[in-house]
């Protein structure tokens, strides 16, 4: 894959449709044999909290759970911000999904400039 | 792009057909990913979808891909969508 995305995610459960969106445009890109990147900042963190997934659902959308599996079944990787897990009480290593990685500033920096394009949702 | 008539399009027997019917997107379009990946090179696949954006959600990902993009049939509340695997 010679592209990347990096689709930057910071809504959360709250607003389904701005939630689910960005795990579309991801499952496609990978679809498309673009590398996909997921970041999660702000209430975003909150979508990759285990088992939050489950419960978010936008209308005319697959669930997120469904969308989540694509993802990570297609390869995508999933960055989570540090301090915005922090902020929340999201601490435990066990609280996230399976391959979510936390990073700080610095790592959302480089994937960013070194991707093809970046969104922000 | 060179897309078939429907004459022609009819007359296709596809290697293998994906019902993505009642998916919603990107389904059909991971179906689709899914299905070429299960045909031979130069053979035909055949996506069902009941998503009336599936038919140029499909030409757009075939033209990135690589794929040959047929065309379109409709069917009975549904599209019939042709590709060509070309790799």
């Amino acid at each position: 894959m010679a592209e990347k995305l990096v689709i930057m995610v910071t809504h959360g459960p709250d607003d389904p449709e701005l939630a689910t969106i960005p795990f579309v445009m991801a499952v496609a890109a990978l679809a498309s044999e673009v590398e996909a990147v997921l970041g999660f900042q702000a209430d975003g963190v909150r979508l990759v909290a285990r088992g939050v997934a489950e419960q978010v659902a936008a209308p005319s959308f697959p669930p997120l759970a469904k969308l989540l599996a694509d993802f990570r079944e297609l390869g995508g990787s999933i960055l989570v911000c540090s301090p915005c897990l922090q902020s929340r009480g999201i601490t435990a290593p066990d609280d996230l999904v399976d391959g979510a990685v936390v990073v700080a500033a610095a790592r959302f920096v480089a994937e960013i400039t070194s991707a093809t394009n970046s969104l922000v949702y | 792009m060179t897309v078939a008539a429907a004459t022609d399009l009819q007359s296709i027997t596809a290697n293998k057909i994906v019902d993505a019917r009642g998916s919603a997107c990107p389904g059909p379009l991971l179906e689709a990913k899914k299905g070429i990946g299960a045909v031979s090179i130069s053979q035909i696949l055949e996506i069902w979808s009941s998503d009336p954006a599936t038919k140029t959600d499909i030409a757009a990902w075939s033209a990135k891909v690589g794929q040959s993009f047929l065309g379109v049939l409709p069917a009975d509340g549904y599209d019939r969508v042709f590709v060509r695997r070309q790799k």
